[in-house]
């Protein structure tokens, strides 16, 4: 290469260099979207705008409410562990949930079967822990600005964490009575590696801290609720005597399928002392009452739903204020928003049938339910309502005593009108937001107008079973859709706590005299008349009278699997391991379903106590099982 | 008068001739013209002489001449002798030759400098001297045809060795002027073989051009530009989208690329008129998360392939590999398909064409439901009885009876609906394209309309697509280019259930799936303008209407997409390019529906039914998604060639990708009146609203460069660091380089003895390098963020907050790195090609959500983790055969590909399931069995599973006496979503006129548990719309060979074991074309260049064991919108 070649090219590399840099420069100077790579979301607040001012703590609070009100407000589901309620199925109408706390994911997957349910629960487990880690970060993080809040703001701030604290007490209650000993934290999780080992901690200590952050919470709350929804000292003491029954009753009964827990006589009666001294508190003073003083309103006519007793307000948008001068009676509760609120409940979905807003009849009071409802006037059981079969339907209409006829349930606790419908009974139907007047329910039909002339007959959606459809919890008019309900769940109402207070004193010290008159309360709400000395002689009667309040008064709550399994009451109700099965039926004597046939005691176990999820087990060696599900 | 000078030794014959010549002709004229003869074919002689005259040197021993003097000088002192006219040479002009021991030429060139005189050398001594004559330079010209005799518009005629050409018009005419140098003419067109012709003196040469027999020769778009595909290292596969494939009745570009490339595996699941959820994957299963290639419109990505108009495709590039796809890389782990639009380059004229076609469309298959009421009131009374008392039973003997009875006669009140035929038709596909093309020196241009027809198989099920482009180029200087490229479509859409008849998301309860749907219900009355519901005693009023439906309850979405481009690009100096690309692309989709109430009604009691299809308070619901997404890409390109042996390109680009997306909607119930549709035609009594949006930013510098030496060693490397929104800063970056080298063996001398006579072309390739993904990373799903939980206090919302995210601050890019081997070969002179290739695909660290203990997947999203490796390994076999007999020309193409995929590593928890190590993804496992029980006897002899005869009897497998999920067995070649193995094979036939052409396409290696709701022997025993099935294969003590297990059995009858396990292996004869196009003859009195009539049949039969409903589907247990098969004709008009 000559130098003038050379030359030639040295020049024209310079000029490739040039133009390069050239076209460099105008690319990445014109280009440059502004933080090409840092982009941020729109709907969602970054955490570190978070936790400034005290008007967060409350915020954080309600994600906490809305986080842990999902894991109660379906607890009728579960009274399908007892005798009473039939739950057809809740997995469908909680399959919009599958991934969606809110719309029933915590419910979703689990059995509700009087047996059998012990394995079911694993989706609850997970939710319900997903409630603790809710209420620790509200906890933690209030604390944290306790530090250095302001001595003005400091009682505000206390108070929030003390409802926290409730809430995560309610949780871990509800996890120790189902799985015993469970895994115990109090902190914010921050990775895997912070509880991925956690052992099961024994019951006792878990049952105490959960007493410290009702204590805590009982300390720090107002005396009365301030906003209709919002929890005051009276939840903190229901809940803590709550709590102590329940130890009471394992002490007392014993809970041989948690093998790490032996019971003690003494403290089971220390327990249910200190539980009656709670109640009495939360009885006595806050001048708290029962729902419209407890007066049982009005019947109405037979067949006619225009007028019902006050019993079924209590479950209606209007009993949802707890605020003082208001209902009183709701002690605790979660709330709901009605249309285009995304937080409406789906009671009426669940309770109503087709014929309202298409809903789905996913639960049924069952037919043994009719029986327990007893006669306003003589105060006790009526005579066993008489089945039918399909072809003696027509004179049986008339016949006494037969659970076809109307006047069979003449003269009945009120409660029975507002809880359920049987042949001929009348509910308000709607479609597509609008009524469509009243709608009569007569079992093995639907859509039929020649029935009750002018009338089309109530749509149970085909889904038939015991000849009962609930009324308690369906609204009596239209303007919501089945899944937009309003209603404030209630998770502790003063009539429980009556009931509870009576059944601890009588554990004590037999039927005392403010335990019989707070029960007579309850039955006058059913225009029952007081409890006849007989009913209150010594304790095992009193306690059945109690029993017996609990089953119509807090039916469709989620209380009585609760109360059979902490009274070890299961081989009592249905039949002993090994026994022939308690067949349940409908109104026309034919068999819906047998329960208990030939059970091993393991299957009673399993009722006894839950089982710890296995997947978390392959994930977690320290993680035992509880023994009948080993 | 005309005098020979210096005319002295003559010592061959031939030269006497020439002087004899130049005597006896006297015309000027004419002596000019066969002068012109004269200096041609000097020209060709012209080789010899110069060699001779450069070894001369001539000695001169004076410094000033007289041009005679000169030239006598020479004559003296060498073999030289000149011709010459003595009034056309000034001899006595002096001249100065200041050197010596010149060679001739350098003298003469001296001499006659400026003189306007040249100089020839003729033979090895004689030179003639003689004017230049510019203006009359010699001209060849001619035409150009294919072998069918049409007129090659665009053909290259370049002079052989200059750069000098010329491009033939429209009638394949051409006319090149020559110089005396010029020897031969060589013929280049795209898609023909390069043809040499010899001048020979002749001025007018007719060329025939033949089709390229070998691919080898063709040109592949590759990312940023085009490679031949001689020099590709990478594993690419390139699709030419001629008339034939143009013409088929397909819907989309995807489904069009089934069974043609290897490696690329098309699936259609559904023949529902606009979504046929045609899926490709590009060498199995890359990833567990997006699997799907990126495609790419010219240059752009993120243009949905199947909106795109097949008329406007020149051509589609599959690129495999990860050398290949890297300069797209940043979302091409999974393969990249690059579309190339037509434009007007090089065509010289303007040329129309326009093209019409239409189809009709049948079902491949269907589920055969009981148009039978009483009959599938029975058959759920059979499930019934099993296990409840005759007392107890649903539907009663006298309901169907009844049914039985008056449906004979009453068929509003007791019909047995055929819903199939209700809610189905044939289908039909029209097709209208009509497109310009046309280039000038300084620009071309290409432009288009379509439109597209469909009426689906189901009634209402409507799509129309609309599209148009028009692409630009123009030339602003010799170096500066720049074009705009512009293409919409609009599509019109309307459907009842996004996915036909069902809807697949597992929380609709909704009731609508046509397994609901009995025969006992009356779709309309025309009458009373009523529509059906149930009526039987008994049975479930929530049972459906189909029919309603489709008829009132439609969704209406109209989608506009525009995507524009413009580029200019800059070549400053040679070799240096620099190009800056925009791209924009946006789109707005509306969706509204608004429903007209209606109510179920039961014809027998004259009563409205419980079952509300569209509600009374029916209101109007409005969704509108918006976006665009914006692309800038500058690069610097620069190619050299370094000796003569050297080529090197070096390239850089950089670039940025955005996007943005908006959602609103808006909803109220009420609607005024039913021929309303605007949300303001709704009371506002109730009514709810929606909205959100979001970005993504991608920035990535790409560094390339491509070296070939001596034609024979190829090689190529590619970097590139990708910048992604979706990772936090610190996990942004990756890096991913990747490598090629080829080598074509077939170039080298020394094994040409060897080759020579069978091996036209051979080329080894190998490539290796990586890739990155981040396509299953939501767009803020790394941010910290709280989420809304809001509660509701005093009867009002108040606000929440929760924490719900954990975030794993490392995550980053999944890594798919490839190794691709491959071998291309050309035998007999190409006629036959083949390409063989092997690939080991690894991807690491693929994002998946975490598994965290169940204390805490309560409250908050598992972070996501770089979580397992999958590999993909394969082989890719394509064979071509092409060749002609006379007339008939003829192409064979088979292709191939198996893949197995292996999931190599899983740093979650694995439970039992289809996912495992060391095992494909989605493995088939499940239950064995030994078949039906016939008699109790079987029953005895098995392991007790709560079986009776009728019912599957499974097998305990691990031997502990009971069957529960340890029993399962896992089949470890078989996959349940994809098939292993693809094959593909079309021929195409050409004489004269006529064209045909077919393409079969199959897979094998995928099986599936058939288990379906429209197969179930567990059938519900209210609302089940039965089939013929059911009634006929289930096993009973009457029925004692039926084939499926008995009705209502046990669980294990429709669980997943080997009875319901299937081979999903098939092989379809996708498309068969007749074409025929008319003779020039006709066509020119009609003034047209061509006219093409086709007959074509897409999906005609299908071979497969596979029982349900088509092989290819991806569906759910739900799915039941067949394929279709369709049938059109068609013609294309070129002017």
């Amino acid at each position: 290469m000559d130098s003038k070649q050379a030359e030639i090219m040295k020049k024209r590399s310079y000029k490739i260099l040039v133009y390069s840099a050239l076209a460099g420069l105008a690319l990445l100077t014109s280009s440059c979207t502004k933080d090409l790579l840092n982009q941020t979301p729109k709907v969602d607040l970054p955490s570190s705008a978070f936790w400034n001012t005290e008007a967060d703590a409350t915020t954080a609070l309600m994600g906490a409410y809305s986080a842990v009100r999902p894991l109660f407000d379906r607890d009728y589901y579960m009274d399908g562990h007892g005798e009473y309620f039939r739950t057809r199925n809740a997995s469908s109408s909680t399959l919009s949930g599958l991934s969606n706390l809110r719309l029933g994911a915590a419910y979703n997957n689990a059995s509700y079967n009087p047996s059998g349910y012990g394995s079911g629960f694993d989706n609850m487990y997970m939710y319900l822990y997903g409630g603790v880690n809710r209420t620790n970060y509200v906890i933690e993080n209030v604390n944290k600005m306790l530090l250095t809040a302001k001595p003005a703001s400091i009682p505000n701030l206390q108070a929030i964490i003390g409802e926290a604290k409730l809430l995560r007490g309610m949780v871990y209650f509800k996890l120790i009575s189902m799985w015993g000993d469970v895994p115990y934290f109090s902190k914010i999780a921050y990775s895997d590696a912070d509880v991925a080992t956690l052992s099961r901690m024994p019951i006792a200590q878990i049952k105490d801290s959960i007493m410290a952050d009702f204590t805590y919470a009982f300390d720090k709350l107002p005396a009365t609720v301030t906003t209709a929804g919002r929890a005051a000292k009276p939840a903190a003491l229901a809940f803590r005597g709550k709590l102590q029954l329940y130890w009471a009753c394992w002490n007392t009964f014993g809970w041989p399928e948690l093998s790490t827990f032996k019971p003690d006589a003494a403290v089971g009666l220390a327990a249910y002392t200190a539980a009656a001294a709670d109640f009495k508190a939360v009885i006595s003073n806050y001048g708290l009452t029962l729902f419209r003083n407890g007066d049982p309103g009005s019947w109405g006519t037979m067949g006619d739903a225009s007028v019902l007793p006050n019993y079924f307000y209590l479950f209606m948008p209007v009993a949802n204020n707890n605020t003082v001068g208001n209902n009183t009676e709701l002690i605790m509760g979660f709330t709901h928003g009605g249309t285009s609120t995304n937080q409406g409940e789906e009671l009426m979905r669940d309770f109503g049938g087709r014929s309202q807003e298409s809903s789905q009849c996913w639960v049924f009071p069952r037919y043994e339910l009719a029986n327990r409802y007893q006669s306003t006037i003589t105060g006790d059981f009526c005579p066993t309502l008489l089945t039918t079969t399909s072809a003696n339907v027509a004179k049986d209409r008339t016949k006494l005593n037969s659970a076809v006829n109307p006047a069979s349930y003449a003269n009945r606790d009120y409660r029975m009108k507002a809880t359920m419908l049987w042949d001929y009974e009348q509910i308000a139907g709607m479609k597509s937001l609008a009524s469509t007047g009243m709608c009569p329910y007569v079992y093995k039909t639907y859509g039929s107008t020649t029935l009750v002339p002018g009338l089309t007959t109530y749509d149970d959606g085909g889904a038939g079973e015991p000849g009962y459809i609930f009324r308690k919890f369906v609204r009596n008019y239209a303007g919501q859709g089945r899944s937009d309900g309003d209603f404030t769940w209630p998770v502790m109402r003063l009539a429980d706590v009556y009931l509870m207070y009576a059944e601890a004193t009588n554990a004590v010290n037999g039927p005392q005299a403010d335990a019989i008159a707070l029960v007579n309360q309850v039955r006058h709400r059913g225009n029952l008349p007081s409890l006849a000395a007989t009913k209150t002689v010594d304790k095992p009667t009193f306690f059945s009278a109690i029993e017996q309040e609990r089953i119509v008064e807090l039916i469709g709550e989620g209380q009585r699997g609760f109360d059979l399994r902490r009274w070890r009451a299961i081989e009592r109700v249905w039949c002993p391991p090994y026994g022939t099965g308690v067949w349940r039926i409908d109104t026309y004597g034919a068999n819906l379903n047998q329960y208990f046939l030939n059970a091993s005691e393991l299957a009673y176990q399993q009722c006894y106590i839950f089982r710890i999820p296995p997947g978390e087990r392959n994930r977690n060696p320290n993680l035992t099982q509880n023994t009948p599900w080993l | 008068m005309v005098k020979l000078n210096n005319y002295k030794v003559m010592k061959k014959k031939v030269l006497l001739h020439w002087s004899e010549y130049y005597c006896s002709h006297f015309k000027k004229s004419l002596i000019i013209m066969k002068l012109t003869v004269a200096f041609l074919l000097l020209g060709i002689l012209t080789a010899n002489a110069f060699v001779y005259s450069q070894d001369l040197k001539i000695n001169f021993s004076q410094k000033s001449f007289t041009v005679g003097e000169a030239l006598a000088t020479i004559e003296k002192n060498s073999d030289y002798r000149f011709l010459y006219r003595n009034d056309q040479i000034d001899l006595n002009r002096t001249i100065k030759i200041d050197a010596s021991d010149k060679t001739i030429d350098a003298v003469l060139t001296s001499m006659l400098k400026n003189t306007g005189i040249n100089y020839k050398t003729v033979q090895n001594n004689l030179i003639i001297l003689s004017p230049i004559v510019e203006q009359q330079k010699p001209t060849v010209s001619g035409k150009v045809t294919d072998n069918t005799g049409l007129p090659l518009v665009g053909v290259t005629i370049s002079i052989t060795g200059t750069n000098r050409a010329v491009i033939s018009d429209v009638k394949g005419n051409f006319s090149i002027t020559l110089n005396a140098n010029d020897k031969s003419l060589s013929f280049s067109f795209i898609g023909m073989k390069k043809q040499e012709v010899v001048i020979g003196g002749r001025t007018l040469i007719n060329v025939t051009m033949e089709a390229e027999t070998s691919t080898l020769e063709e040109v592949v778009v590759v990312g940023y530009g085009s490679q031949k595909k001689v020099n590709l290292t990478g594993a690419v596969s390139a699709v030419k989208v001629d008339d034939k494939l143009a013409s088929r009745s397909i819907t989309n570009v995807s489904s069009g690329m089934s069974g043609l490339i290897p490696g690329l595996a098309v699936a259609q699941s559904s023949g529902m008129a606009g979504n046929d959820q045609a899926t490709m994957i590009i060498r199995g299963l890359g990833t567990i998360n997006s699997a799907s290639p990126l495609v790419v419109v010219d240059g752009m990505p993120d243009v949905d392939i199947n909106r795109i108009n097949m008329n406007d495709v020149e051509s589609i590039s599959v690129l495999k590999d990860a050398a290949s796809s890297a300069v797209y890389g940043s979302r091409a782990a999974n393969g990249v398909i690059l579309i190339t639009t037509k434009s007007g380059k090089g065509l010289g004229k303007t040329t129309l064409n326009f093209s019409s076609s239409f189809a009709t469309e049948v079902p491949t298959n269907a589920y055969d439901f009981m148009n039978n009421y009483p009959r599938a009131l029975t058959l759920e009374q059979r499930a019934n009885v099993v296990n409840t008392l005759p007392s107890l039973l649903t539907y009663k003997n006298g309901t169907i009876d009844q049914w039985l009875a008056l449906g004979m006669i009453n068929p509003l009140q007791y019909p047995n609906t055929d819903w199939w035929k209700i809610i189905m038709r044939n289908g039909a596909v029209q097709n209208y394209n009509l497109s310009a093309t046309g280039s000038s020196d300084k620009s071309n241009f290409f432009i288009s309309v379509g439109i597209m027809n469909q009426t689906g198989l189901q009634i209402n099920n409507d799509y129309s697509r609309y599209n148009a482009r028009f692409n630009y180029d123009y030339k602003v200087r010799n170096n500066i280019n720049v074009g705009v490229k512009f293409s919409g479509n609009w599509t019109k859409y309307t459907y009842f259930y996004s996915n036909g008849f069902t809807d697949p998301a597992s929380t609709n309860t909704a009731g609508y799936d046509m397994r609901y749907a009995i025969a006992g219900i009356t779709p309309y009355d025309p009458t009373s303008g009523l529509f059906g519901g149930v009526m039987a005693y008994g049975e479930d009023a929530q049972a459906y209407n189909p029919y309603t439906n489709y008829i009132n309850n439609l969704t209406h979405q109209n989608r506009q997409e525009a995507n524009t481009s413009m580029y200019g690009d800059w070549t400053p100096i040679k070799g240096l390019t620099a190009r800056f690309e925009y791209a924009l692309n946006y789109y707005n989709q509306f969706q509204w529906s608004g429903p007209t109430p209606n109510t179920a009604y039961n014809f027998q009691t004259n009563t409205y039914g419980s079952r509300v299809y569209v509600g009374a308070n029916a209101g109007i619901s409005n969704a509108t998604n918006t976006g665009y997404k914006t692309q800038m890409d500058g690069s610097l390109n620069y190619h050299t060639l370094i000796g003569q042996h050297h080529d090197l390109n070096f390239m850089f680009v950089y670039s940025e990708e955005y996007w943005y997306d908006r959602y609103e909607m808006a909803q109220r119930n009420d609607r005024l009146y039913p021929s309303l549709d605007e949300i303001d035609a709704a009371l506002t009594t109730i009514q709810s609203t929606g909205g959100n949006s979001s970005t993504e930013g991608l920035r990535s510098y790409i560094g390339r460069i491509n070296y070939t030496a001596y034609d024979k060693y190829l090689f190529e490397a590619n970097c590139r660091y990708d910048g992604s929104s979706k990772f936090l800063p610190g996990s942004q970056y990756g890096f991913f380089p990747s490598a090629a080298l080829g080598w074509r063996f077939t170039q080298e001398d020394f094994l040409k003895p060897f080759t020579q006579g069978w091996l036209s072309s051979g080329k080894f390739r190998v490539s290796y390098g990586s890739l990155g993904n981040n396509s299953g990373v939501g767009r803020y799903e790394q941010q910290p963020t709280l989420g809304a939980s809001a509660y509701e206090l005093g009867g009002t919302i108040v606000n929440g907050f929760v924490s719900q995210k954990m975030t794993n601050q490392n995550l980053t890019w999944e890594t798919t790195t490839v190794l691709n081997v491959g071998m291309d070969l050309g035998f007999l002179k190409n006629r036959l090609v083949t390409e063989i290739d092997y690939y080991d695909r690894l991807t690491t660290g693929m994002n998946q959500p975490s598994s965290m203990s169940n204390l805490l997947t309560g409250a908050y999203n598992a972070p996501r983790i770089n979580i397992g490796n999958l590999r993909n390994r394969g082989i890719e076999i394509n064979v071509t055969w092409k060749d002609r007999v006379g007339d008939f020309n003829y192409s064979f193409n088979v292709n191939g590909s198996y893949n197995k995929t292996n999931l190599e590593k899983w740093s979650g928890y694995l439970g039992r399931g289809t996912t495992f190590i060391n095992m494909p993804y989605h493995f088939i496992y499940g239950y064995k069995d030994i078949g039906i029980a016939k008699t109790w006897a079987d029953v005895y002899k098995a392991t007790p599973q709560g079986a009776q005869p009728g019912d599957l009897l499974l097998v305990d497998v691990n031997g502990d006496g009971k069957i529960d999920g340890n029993d399962q067995v896992a089949y470890p070649n078989a996959q349940s979503d994809r098939p292993t193995t693809n094959f593909g094979m079309n021929a195409n036939f050409s004489f004269k006129g006529f064209d045909l052409s077919f393409l079969l396409q199959g897979s094998a290696g995928r099986k599936q548990y058939w288990t379906t709701n429209y197969n179930t022997t567990n059938i519900p025993l209210t609302r089940y719309a039965s089939s013929w099935a059911q009634w006929n294969n289930t096993w009973s003590v009457s029925n004692p060979d039926g084939i499926w297990p008995r009705l209502a059995g046990s669980g294990n009858n429709v669980t997943n074991t080997s009875f319901w396990l299937q081979d999903m292996s098939y092989l379809r004869f996708k498309n068969i074309q007749v074409g025929y196009n008319l003779p020039k003859k006709i066509l020119r009195r009609l003034g047209v260049d061509n006219v093409r009539f086709y007959a074509t049949a897409e999906n005609l039969f299908t071979i497969t064991k596979y029982q349900g409903l088509d092989p290819e589907s991806q569906g759910d247990i739900n799915a039941m919108y067949p394929v279709n098969k369709s049938y059109s004709i068609g013609i294309n008009i070129g002017l």
